[in-house]
């Protein structure tokens, strides 16, 4: 069930590449973390457009689907200073922001940052820390900067969080509500590993010799530049058209229990933009916003009917099935 | 709902708006202390809103209930059950409902009412300014319903405003098909018009005075048009109306059987032999009347009138009779035998009703009128010897003549000498009957206004006129104007001209201060022939012009022709509007681009490669190139090209757009080649 067959859009992924300078990298990169994550080159890739598009990257799976694995690997490919923290339901907020403790031989507070402070932050279990400290951590998300003691920190940039979490064992979990959830730009899902990338894995040692392997393949500079060229990305009036169309699709009908937020919108945007700049183009195509639509919409959907959330990628493929191109 | 909904601003302005438009015309019909109650009821509403006054408590609302059934009972008593009290009731229980809406559905309540009472004032008036009107007030009242739905934030009126007009707007082709084509049913109920919507025009009853009372009225009487569009002079444009045969020495009346005109049946003499009494030669003058409502059964026609349409009655002195009170504006077509003669013979017993006179009095005109008599030859020499008499004595045509006394022909004819039309008739008919001539006095109108934009005639209330018929052995019922004699003017050209110069003379119509002045009297013909052809072709309209639409759209009308022709409508509206909630302008706003590019899909069906809906055109490509090799170079040129052309904004606004798309063009036609069966064959040969 969470592991949807993503057949359609791994389709997508190795198709319409233009080559050029970004596709390059990005191909160069997508090879490198698929040394430690095998078979997934999808999901490598929209997680990298996650990044590139400075959003956060929500991923829920299974334990040992290799959550952990993707964010190292990515930090180590693109070079990024990278901390893990472990949540439990008794961390606190200054567990994570940073505390200032009295240093006696200076006689003064000195700030001793939380693991918040890095590039890119793994955050294992989101759902199993109290409410309290979820807001903490998604302010931190939100605004990129941190107040503690009323000084107020700027974290470092680039600032990624990638957030983790367990969609089975829902005692003593703090679902992330809509409202939060609206926060990160996709929800991704590993899923399995297919037959011939599994067998390669049981014939490696351990995965985590091959993450400790990954080269650099991107400067911060460049991860940068992807970042302000994907904002230079051309919409066309029928592309942006078609977003319309799909926005209004989920929004005043029964079946949707709420519809997408502008926010939403935005973040469709944004994440085809990017797509398509990594696919090597200057402007956007269908089929960009078909490949991120699933990712970024489906943890934003819910069927009226649903309970727990997890309607969203039936009806995300409705918005795909349902809603023309070109009308 | 929720007990605290809070009427957006913007929505209750247009809801008052509303409510305020639909009372004004009723103000004019309803007793004013509804229309006090109504001002009460709209302030309270307002002062709600600003929250200075709250909700009326129950015991308010109980009292407002037992008061309105006191009103309605006490009503019912003094003008009875009918349309006015009806329209009051309605009209009070809508204000009172106005201080009551509390929630959105009360507000609804209220609109819809605001429809229905729109509707009463078509049963009073269907004009073309009621028309008018009451098409704003739908647009103002679609207007609040908009800004009801609105959010409360929105203050943009004139979008309001404007989106209602495109809602009414496009309910008019509808409206038209629905007025020419649904069936007119005839109402299972009628509403009994009230006595206070007294009659007008022109009465039963003639007593000096009553004439130059209506004269005074500026109103319209009816409007006719001639067939061919004859003109007939003024002097013989005579509107027969009724003839009043019984003096009783003061009042004229009409002989009648029953005291009330109940039904025509009741006073017009049906079954009357007709042949032999009217000499039918020669071409008679067709026309028709549009008459406005008297509350009187009676119509107008010319001399020796003959009913067209179905449904008038003719009495045995030649004046017609609707079934029924003229309650509602009618239209009828008729022809008159304008010179023929009437009446071969007169039968001693009308002979001696038309020569009866009161026992005593006018001594002193009895006596002139036998000398008179004396001194001429025949009937016909002494008639004119007292038109003469008329016309070179210092008799005066005035619309305030001195008030009579006992002897009334006496004192007229010798002291004051001057009267209106109706003295004189009077003295006339009196002078006659005196030497034992058959005479009678026919009241109708006399003249008429010609309208040059649209080429038929007015007559207003103020042509209202009296004139006599005298009997002439071989000559029949001959009429004589004895006021044509006094006042040739009146005759000639018409009441205005001849009583311009009098007071009181249409002293409180819009007419007297506008009409000498040419633009406006242009204006008042202009809009007179709008609302001539409007009631000529839109409140005339009936079962009858429907049949013969009919009939000439589908030939003979059957009643399975009808119900087939009624679904089909039915069918034909519901499909359209279930069109446009479907596919809102879809293919309107397409551009070429996009639809060279779905010619393609169309193409492409044709092997079973139709795009699926929601597929990119670069995964259509690509699942197009899978199934069928041979088409990838031209697919693969073509979906690049279309690509440009609509998704890379630097190419689709280049002027080179037009020859790209004549490209695309030319490789969808090349698409279409490859497809085709043909080549499929030419590449096994």
């Amino acid at each position: 069930m969470f592991s949807v067959n993503l057949d359609k859009e791994s389709k997508t992924a190795l198709t319409h590449v233009v080559e050029n300078k970004f596709s390059h990298q990005v191909q160069v990169t997508v090879n490198e973390v698929s040394k430690a994550l095998l078979g997934k080159d999808h999901q490598i890739r929209l997680a990298l457009c996650c990044l590139f598009s400075g959003g956060h990257l929500l991923i829920e799976d299974l334990p040992g689907m290799g959550k952990t694995t993707l964010s190292y690997a990515l930090a180590k490919a693109l070079h990024l200073k990278y901390n893990r923290i472990q949540f439990t339901s008794d961390l606190l907020p200054a567990d994570i922001l940073g505390i200032s403790i009295f240093d006696q031989k200076s006689s003064e507070f000195n700030f001793h940052p939380g693991p918040i402070f890095s590039q890119l932050v793994l955050a294992d279990e989101i759902n199993r820390i109290t409410p309290k400290t979820q807001s903490a951590l998604l302010e931190a998300m939100e605004e990129r900067q941190v107040t503690v003691e009323g000084e107020t920190r700027e974290l470092p940039e680039p600032f990624f969080v990638i957030a983790t979490q367990n969609p089975v064992s829902l005692a003593g979990t703090y679902p992330l509500p809509e409202s939060q959830l609206d926060r990160f730009l996709m929800r991704l899902r590993i899923g399995y590993p297919d037959q011939r990338a599994e067998r390669e894995l049981f014939e490696m040692n351990t995965e985590r010799d091959k993450v400790e392997g990954i080269k650099q393949c991107l400067s911060t500079e460049e991860v940068a530049e992807f970042r302000r060229q994907s904002a230079e990305v051309k919409a066309s009036e029928s592309l942006l058209d078609y977003v319309q169309r799909l926005i209004n699709f989920t929004r005043g009908k029964d079946e949707f229990h709420f519809g997408l937020s502008p926010r939403g919108s935005l973040s469709i945007m944004r994440a085809a933009k990017t797509w398509a700049l990594m696919c090597g183009r200057n402007h956007v195509v269908p089929e960009d916003v078909q490949t991120i639509l699933p990712p970024v919409v489906e943890h934003r959907l819910r069927a009226s009917t649903d309970e727990d959330g997890h309607t969203g990628a039936s009806l995300v493929q409705r918005l795909l099935n349902e809603v023309d191109v070109i009308e | 709902m929720d007990i605290n909904y809070q009427i957006p601003r913007s929505a209750l302005v247009w809801v008052l708006a509303s409510v305020v438009m639909v009372i004004i015309p009723q103000t004019f019909r309803m007793p004013y202390w509804v229309t006090v109650i109504a001002v009460v009821c709209i302030i309270w509403r307002i002062l709600i809103f600003t929250g200075k006054l709250s909700y009326p408590g129950r015991k308010v609302r109980v009292a407002a209930v037992i008061f309105t059934l006191l009103v309605s009972a006490t009503q019912m008593r003094s003008i009875g059950l009918g349309l006015d009290s009806a329209a009051s009731l309605l009209a009070l229980g809508f204000v009172f409902k106005l201080i009551e809406m509390q929630h959105k559905r009360d507000i609804y309540v209220v609109l819809s009412l605001c429809f229905v009472m729109s509707m009463v004032s078509f049963l009073y008036s269907q004009g073309v300014v009621t028309s008018a009107y009451i098409a704003i007030v739908i647009v103002v009242i679609v207007s609040a319903m908009i800004a009801l739905n609105k959010s409360p934030l929105s203050i943009d009126g004139r979008g309001t405003a404007r989106l209602a007009m495109k809602i009414t707007l496009q309910a008019v082709p509808l409206t038209i098909v629905l007025f020419l084509l649904f069936p007119r049913i005839a109402p299972l109920w009628a509403v009994p018009t009230q006595n206070s919507a007294a009659g007008t025009g022109v009465s039963d009853e003639m007593s000096p005075g009553d004439i130059s009372r209506l004269v005074r009225n500026g109103g319209l009487a009816f409007r006719v048009q001639f067939e061919d569009s004859v003109t007939l002079p003024n002097e013989l444009l005579y509107w027969r109306g009724l003839v009043l045969d019984d003096f009783d020495g003061d009042t004229w009346r009409r002989t009648r059987s029953t005291s009330a005109y109940g039904n025509a049946a009741a006073f017009a003499n049906f079954r009357f032999n007709w042949d032999g009494r009217m000499d039918t030669n020669g071409m008679p003058f067709r026309y028709n009347v549009i008459m406005e409502p008297t509350q009187q059964p009676w119509l107008y026609g010319l001399h020796l009138a003959e009913p067209v349409s179905d449904g008038i009655f003719r009495s045995r002195n030649f004046e017609m009779f609707n079934n029924g009170l003229v309650t509602q504006r009618i239209s009828y077509d008729i022809q008159s035998y304008i010179n023929n003669q009437t009446d071969i013979l007169l039968t001693s017993s009308p002979r001696r009703n038309n020569i009866e006179l009161p026992d005593e009095g006018n001594e002193e005109s009895l006596r002139f009128a036998r000398e008179l008599r004396a001194s001429v030859d025949s009937d016909r020499d002494y008639a004119m010897a007292l038109l003469n008499y008329f016309a070179t004595n210092e008799y005066y045509y005035t619309l305030n003549p001195a008030l009579l006394g006992e002897n009334r022909v006496d004192e007229f004819l010798f002291n004051t000498m001057e009267g209106f039309c109706e003295h004189y008739a009077s003295a006339f008919a009196f002078l006659m009957r005196a030497v034992g001539i058959p005479a009678r006095v026919v009241v109708g109108y006399q003249g008429a206004e010609t309208n040059p934009y649209e080429d038929y005639m007015i007559v207003y209330q103020y042509n209202a006129h009296a004139w006599n018929e005298v009997w002439l052995d071989g000559e029949g019922w001959v009429r004589f104007d004895p006021t044509g004699a006094v006042s040739p003017v009146r005759i000639l050209e018409g009441a205005e001209a001849a009583l311009r110069e009098d007071p009181g003379f249409l002293d409180e119509s819009l007419l007297a201060t506008f009409g000498s002045v040419g633009f406006f009297n242009m204006l008042r013909l202009r809009f007179d022939a709008l609302e001539y052809e409007w009631n000529r072709r839109v409140v005339n309209y009936d079962e009858e012009i429907q049949f013969d639409l009919f009939q000439e759209l589908f030939g003979e009308v059957t009643e399975s022709k009808v119900l087939i022709f009624l679904i089909t409508m039915v069918g034909i509206v519901i499909v359209a509007v279930g069109i446009t909630i479907i596919r809102v302008d879809s293919s309107s706003r397409r551009d070429p681009v996009v639809k060279l590019y779905l010619s393609v899909s169309k193409e492409l069906e044709k092997v079973g490669l139709a795009r699926k809906r929601g597929e990119g055109p670069l995964d259509y490509r690509d699942r197009v190139i899978a199934e069928r090799p041979e088409l990838a170079e031209i697919m693969n040129e073509l979906t690049a090209l279309y690509m440009q052309l609509s998704y890379e904004p630097e190419v689709s606004s280049t002027p080179q757009q037009h020859s790209r798309l004549k490209e695309l063009k030319a490789m969808i036609s090349q698409l279409r080649y490859k497809v085709s069966p043909l080549a499929k064959i030419g590449r096994t040969a």
